[in-house]
C-alpha cells in the first residue's frame, strides 16, 4: 500500500471546498465555470483546488475537450477507505479470537 | 453473539467497544500472559509463534511478537512499548512507525477494561493511521463524505 499516495489523498480531502467539488463531480463531469458557480470563490481559486485534486489523482481533466471538463476518479478514495477498513478488520478478527479464547479457558478445566 | 461496535472507522482511529462474558482479571491476563497472547493475538489465518512473544510487564517494558501467515507469505514483527499499565484495568502500548506496513506515524493502542457486573467491557482504540502533519484538520468530515462519494462515484 503506497502510504504516500494515501497521505496525498487525505491532504487533498482536508478542505471543504475540495470535498464539495468532488461531491459535485460524483454527479458527472463539469467545467471550471460550472464548478465555481455554487461557491463564492474565484475561478483561479477553483483552478488551484482542481490542481490539488488532479495531483492527488482524485480527478482527471479532459485536455482535448473544450473547457477541459473535470471528472471524478474514485479509485484513491476507495484505497483510503479500504486501508482504514483493513486496520479495523484486523482488530475485529483479533478480538473475535480473544472472545473465543476467554470462553474456552472458562469452559475448560480451571488451569488457565 | 458478542456485541461489537466500530465507533469511528471513519477517522484515523480504530475504536472497538466490546463486552466479554468474563471477569476483567481474566481479560487482563489474556492480554498480558505470553502463552495466552500467542493463542489469540493473530487474526484468523495468522499465527503468533509462542517463542516470539516477549512481554515485560512494567511501564517501559517490551511487548513484542511476530505475526505470521504462511498462506499470505506475511511475516512481521510487532514491537510495542508498554506506556501505561494499571492492573486489571488499563494497558497502553506504543508502536514505532512502520512505513513498510503503511503506518507512517507512531501508533498507540489503548485497552481499557471496565467491570460491568462481572462481565468486562473493553474499549480499544488504536491509531492514528494516516496522520498527516499538515492536514490534521478536517479528517472526520472528509471521511463522512467518503463513503457516499465512493458509492456514487463508482456507479457513474
Amino acid at each position: 500500500m503506497p502510504t504516500d499516495q494515501l497521505s496525498v489523498t487525505f491532504a487533498a480531502l482536508a478542505d471543504p471546498t475540495r470535498r464539495a467539488i468532488l461531491a459535485r463531480l460524483a454527479e458527472g463531469e463539469a467545467t471550471v465555470t460550472e464548478l465555481a458557480e455554487p461557491f463564492s470563490v474565484t475561478l483561479p481559486a477553483i483552478s488551484r483546488h482542481l490542481k490539488v485534486l488532479e495531483h492527488a489523482g482524485l480527478i482527471v481533466r479532459n485536455r482535448a475537450a473544450q473547457f477541459r471538463p473535470s471528472a471524478l476518479r474514485p479509485e484513491p478514495l476507495a484505497d483510503a477507505t479500504d486501508w482504514m477498513e483493513t486496520c479495523r478488520a484486523t482488530w475485529e478478527a483479533r478480538i473475535d479470537r480473544l472472545d473465543a479464547h476467554l470462553k474456552e479457558i472458562q469452559r475448560g478445566p480451571k488451569n488457565a | 453473539m458478542p456485541d461489537s461496535t466500530p465507533l469511528q472507522t471513519a477517522a484515523q482511529q480504530v475504536v472497538i467497544d466490546r463486552i466479554f462474558d468474563a471477569p476483567r482479571e481474566l481479560v487482563f491476563r489474556a492480554w498480558t500472559d505470553p502463552d495466552q497472547v500467542a493463542k489469540w493475538f493473530g487474526p484468523e489465518g495468522f499465527d503468533i509463534p509462542r517463542d516470539s512473544v516477549v512481554i515485560e510487564l512494567r511501564v517501559g517494558g517490551r511487548f513484542e511478537l511476530r505475526m505470521v501467515s504462511s498462506q499470505m507469505g506475511f511475516d512481521s514483527r510487532l514491537e510495542y512499548e508498554i506506556l501505561e499499565l494499571v492492573e486489571p484495568e488499563l494497558l497502553v502500548l506504543r508502536h514505532a512507525p512502520k512505513p513498510e506496513l503503511g503506518i507512517p506515524d507512531a501508533t498507540l493502542t489503548r485497552v481499557e477494561l471496565h467491570d460491568e457486573n462481572g462481565k468486562t467491557r473493553m474499549v480499544l482504540t488504536d491509531g492514528p493511521y494516516l496522520e498527516s502533519g499538515h492536514a490534521a484538520t478536517g479528517w472526520s468530515q472528509a471521511f463522512e463524505k467518503l463513503a457516499g462519494l465512493v458509492s456514487t462515484g463508482t456507479s457513474g
